[in-house]
């Protein structure tokens, strides 16, 4: 399994006419060949491109995971699926990081009495909502 | 400070009650829904056979619709799960179950291969275990998957593309037959209708010319007639004639002759040999055009003394043979010119 799109330059979305282009300006012939094979009929093209979504997320999973090197994952399909790793850190550590951030959310809530606070600031925003209306009542304010 | 909102999976796997089993419920789900000819239902059917022994304690439902969705996030958060919390004992299990799983009776689906050989790089199994597990619970070796960036996976698993192309340039070759013999039949009508019309042409060219030919006719017939009265007349007037000179002829018999011979001899000379001929003749003998009768009789002489057949008496006899077709062409080319000269 080869990334062909890699390998003709040009993008998974790009249309029959930009491939064909790429195909006819392609200088190995037998790769050429191939690329005509496969994307010269578009039930072709669409089994191709499920398979190469699935081996594309794997090369991606790989890189994540430091697995672009495994026993399991040489020859055509490492050269051409293998990401560089980027710096997405774990997704275990980072759901580890928010649910412990949750947590100590919750214990700070707890620990200052968030119903009794929710209370507290409700009635003072009443009570200067009542004291702004009377002063409007009485004349108080130059309007 | 504002948290992201927790994704389905990771909601999941924190309510489950045992995070391994869901990571690995959401593996095998992965590797179910890249199965072919399997209906949703089955999948999970079997899904739930697998993982009876599992203690996750949530539905499956939302797994194989994270599984469907193709999420990458929570494919790698549950392959961290999994890497992390499964011993030897289990990632052998999980490796088990995930090739059961994606080889009920069918074959392994090419995504599949990719995802077992992910897995078992994940579980770090190596690859002379997976083969003899996979032997063991398939009967059959772990293949190197097909390639279909190749154009003979294609020619392999699409044979009919080319029967069918095939059929179809044909199906096109024949309409085009059908069209080319329409044009033909229709051109050829035409020319019909036009040799109709030549013929029709022709024959009335023949009529005019008939009636041409049967007034020149009438009209030779009366100057044939004419010129018959003529050549009577003259016939009459030559017989009168001959009648005349047979009577001088009778006369002066004797005197005619001798004057005829003399006549004769001076027309042989007179007249000019062929010049072609005279020509070739001195070119035989090694002359140009205009050499005297002593120059030919000198060149004959030392042609004569070279080509001689006695000459190559001592050589071979073919060579005699040649020589004497040689002295043959120049005496008769000499003889020649002696009695034109």
């Amino acid at each position: 399994m080869r990334d062909l799109y890699q390998r003709l330059a040009v993008s998974p979305e790009a249309n029959e006419q930009e491939i064909s282009q790429a195909v006819a300006s392609c200088q190995h012939s037998a790769l050429r060949q191939d690329a005509e094979a496969v994307f010269a009929v578009a039930e072709r093209r669409e089994t191709y491109d499920t398979l190469h979504d699935t081996v594309s997320d794997i090369g991606r999973l790989r890189a994540r995971l430091g697995l672009s090197h495994g026993a399991h994952w040489q020859g055509d399909v490492a050269n051409d699926f293998s990401l560089p790793p980027d710096h997405a850190i774990s997704r275990h550590d980072e759901l580890v990081d928010r649910v412990s951030h949750a947590v100590s959310l919750y214990n700070r809530w707890r620990r200052w009495r968030g119903p009794w606070l929710l209370i507290a600031v409700f009635a003072a925003g009443a009570g200067i909502g009542i004291a702004l209306g009377l002063a409007l009542c009485l004349g108080l304010l130059p309007m | 400070m504002s948290i992201a909102r927790f994704s389905p999976f990771e909601l999941l796997l924190l309510k489950s009650r045992s995070q391994v089993d869901t990571a690995t419920l959401l593996l095998l789900a992965w590797v179910l829904v890249h199965r072919q000819h399997v209906s949703e239902g089955q999948r999970r059917r079997r899904l739930a056979q697998v993982t009876a022994q599992f203690r996750h304690g949530h539905e499956l439902g939302p797994v194989m619709s994270i599984a469907r969705s193709q999420d990458l996030q929570a494919i790698q958060l549950a392959a961290e799960v999994v890497r992390k919390e499964c011993g030897t004992e289990r990632s052998l299990s999980v490796i088990h179950q995930a090739i059961t799983v994606a080889t009920d009776d069918g074959e392994l689906s090419l995504a599949n291969h990719y995802i077992l050989r992910f897995l078992a790089d994940l579980l770090s199994i190596a690859p002379m275990t997976l083969n003899t597990l996979f032997k063991e619970l398939t009967g059959t070796p772990l293949a190197i998957p097909e390639d279909p960036s190749r154009d003979a996976y294609w020619q392999a698993h699409d044979p009919d593309y080319h029967a069918r192309k095939a059929r179809e340039a044909e199906a096109a070759e024949q309409y085009h037959q059908q069209a080319n013999a329409r044009a033909e039949q229709q051109q050829q009508q035409k020319e019909r209708r036009h040799q109709q019309k030549q013929q029709k042409q022709q024959e009335k060219q023949q009529r005019q010319e008939q009636a041409r030919q049967a007034r020149e006719q009438e009209q030779q017939r009366q100057r044939d007639q004419t010129r018959q009265q003529e050549q009577e007349r003259q016939q009459q007037q030559q017989q009168r004639e001959q009648a005349e000179r047979e009577r001088r002829r009778s006369r002066d018999h004797s005197s005619q002759q001798r004057s005829r011979q003399q006549d004769s001899r001076r027309q042989q000379r007179a007249s000019p040999p062929p010049p072609d001929r005279t020509t070739r003749a001195l070119s035989v003998l090694g002359l140009t055009p205009g050499a005297t009768r002593v120059e030919v009789r000198h060149a004959y002489r030392r042609m004569a003394q070279l080509h001689h057949p006695d000459r190559f008496y001592s050589e071979s006899e073919q060579q005699v043979a040649l020589a004497s077709a040689r002295f043959q062409r120049i005496k008769n080319a000499y003889d020649y010119l002696m009695q034109t000269y």
